[in-house]
């Protein structure tokens, strides 16, 4: 629902816990906070810890961090019912106006979960190498189409036996061309890279050039594909039980 | 009752719709007390009596708030709250929630409702918002929907008890994992137990008839929980 096309960008970090969300926020305000005015949205499942780390990094005034509780919902909170996170983006635009970038971290639990339309204009989701090299390939609505792929960590790949321009290439073909950025904190030409793509993102939505476009709520069932019958090492699945609670 | 200008759904059907806790207006950030009463030490075995008494006190109050709302923005149709006289509304029900936590998620899930409202019922209550009044609470937001959808008094009173203990016993289930078949049975000795007051809180028409049933323990529990930094619900 693009309201007013004046409103702030709103970002969406989805991905799964440790991949380095939190880390790639703090990364991103140290980046950009001399030129745009941010904002930023932690969806914690259990605690504030993010909004916390985030407050401490002392990355951008405290003020303009807020912590949503998601009800133990954390995928519910960004695609099925984002009213929460909704009214906190609109508080935190109304508060600080004008906001150009407002960033928005899922309390990330699973590869599965994206952010819907209704909340974000643009969404990056984050894979470290640490989770393996295979993660990239195996796909997934946030891997295959969030506007940016994050192979994230690369500083350790060589302690964790992972061939970065593999996985990058894998991700390549996962997301038929579409952005893949590796990155560790610790690499200043990969945070380049990822500043220039969210400045250039900021460019498009401004003049109205930037459509967002939903990668889609959890992967149909995994067993409709032929040319996929690799269960045991395919635990990526759909269908469990933490994906079917009731959202009450 | 003028039912709602774009739609011909049943009255029934829509308070089925704002009863299910799956309605996209925020509501699953709230475990209605419940989390700030387990945390607080109220043990687990407590959690029916608690949902009773939460049901007999403090939803009367909220019901009582959404009645008296529908009643006035029924006579005022698509005038703003302020000129319907809904702010004398939101007031009351200020006056008896003392918990400034509880008071501010209320509003919050009202901004979400009042979200459903401008989407679903536009022609009816589209304007009926004040952005320069006071923020009103859910039960004020759901009264002037009800109002706008033809569903009348004893039901709404129905609907908010239950909407309440429906969100503490899906709560219930993230917090102290047990038989949800026996929590959906709390659910409805919760509604039971406010049965007998329905009438009474359904024929409210003014703001000083609505109930006062403060918790002080309840309160006490839910302001102490907002300190907390390890929580699931905001309240
Ligand atoms: N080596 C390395 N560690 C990182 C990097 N980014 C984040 N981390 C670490 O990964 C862990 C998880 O990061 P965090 O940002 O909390 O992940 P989140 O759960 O996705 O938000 C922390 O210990 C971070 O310090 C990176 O670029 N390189
Ligand atoms: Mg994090």
């Amino acid at each position: 629902m693009p309201d007013s096309p004046s409103r702030s960008l709103r970002l969406g970090i989805a991905g799964p816990v440790g991949v380095g969300k939190s880390s790639l926020i703090a990364t991103l305000c140290r980046a950009l906070g001399d030129e745009l005015a941010l904002g930023v949205i932690t969806n914690d499942i259990y605690t504030d810890e993010d909004a916390r780390f985030l407050r401490s990094a002392g990355v951008l005034a405290p003020e303009r961090i807020r912590a949503v509780e998601t009800g133990a919902c954390p995928h519910t909170a960004i695609r099925d019912d984002v009213t929460a996170n909704l009214l906190a983006v609109e508080d935190l635009e109304q508060d600080f106006a004008p906001l150009d970038l407002v960033l928005i971290e899922s309390g990330g639990d699973n590869l599965t979960a994206t952010f819907s339309p209704a909340l974000v204009d643009a969404q990056l989701f984050v894979l470290d190498v640490a989770g393996g090299g295979d993660v990239a390939r195996k796909g997934g609505p946030g891997i295959a189409r969030a506007d940016l792929l994050i192979v994230n960590k690369t500083d350790l790949a060589p302690h964790v036996g992972v061939d970065v321009s593999a996985m990058v290439a894998d991700a390549r073909t996962a997301r038929a061309g579409a952005p893949v950025i590796a990155l560790s904190r610790h690499d200043p030409h990969s945070v380049a890279q990822l500043r220039a793509w969210v400045l250039a993102l900021v460019d498009r939505h401004r003049s109205g050039d930037h459509t967002p476009i939903d990668p889609g709520p959890m992967a149909p069932h995994s067993h409709a594909h032929d040319d996929d019958h690799d269960h045991d090492a395919h635990h990526e699945h759909p269908h469990d039980a933490d994906d079917h609670h009731d959202h009450g | 009752m003028a039912p709602p200008t774009d739609t011909l759904v049943d009255p029934a059907t829509v308070a089925l719709l704002l009863a299910d806790g799956r309605l996209p207006t925020g509501g699953h950030v709230s475990s209605a007390g419940l989390e700030p009463a387990l945390r607080g030490g109220m043990p687990a075995e407590s959690i029916r009596e608690w949902m009773i008494g939460r049901a007999t006190t403090v939803s009367l109050t909220e019901a009582g708030t959404a009645v008296v709302a529908a009643h006035l923005a029924r006579r005022s149709p698509g005038q703003n709250t302020t000129a319907a006289g809904l702010d004398a509304v939101t007031a009351a029900w200020a006056a008896r929630t003392p918990s400034p936590v509880q008071r501010r998620l209320s509003r919050q899930l009202g901004r979400g409702y009042v979200r459903l409202a401008t989407a679903v019922w536009a022609a009816a209550v589209g304007d009926t918002m004040n952005p320069r009044g006071p923020q009103p609470p859910r039960s004020v937001v759901l009264g002037v929907i009800a109002a706008a959808a033809g569903i009348e008094a004893a039901s709404l009173v129905r609907l908010v008890v239950y909407e309440e203990a429906q969100a503490a016993a899906s709560a219930a289930l993230k917090l102290e994992p047990q038989d949800p078949l026996l929590v959906a049975g709390f659910v409805l000795d919760a509604c039971a137990a406010a049965e007998p007051h329905v009438a009474a809180v359904a024929a409210c028409r003014r703001p000083e008839e609505i109930p006062a049933a403060s918790t002080p323990q309840s309160e006490g529990w839910t302001q102490a929980h907002s300190l907390l930094t390890e929580r699931l619900f905001r309240a």
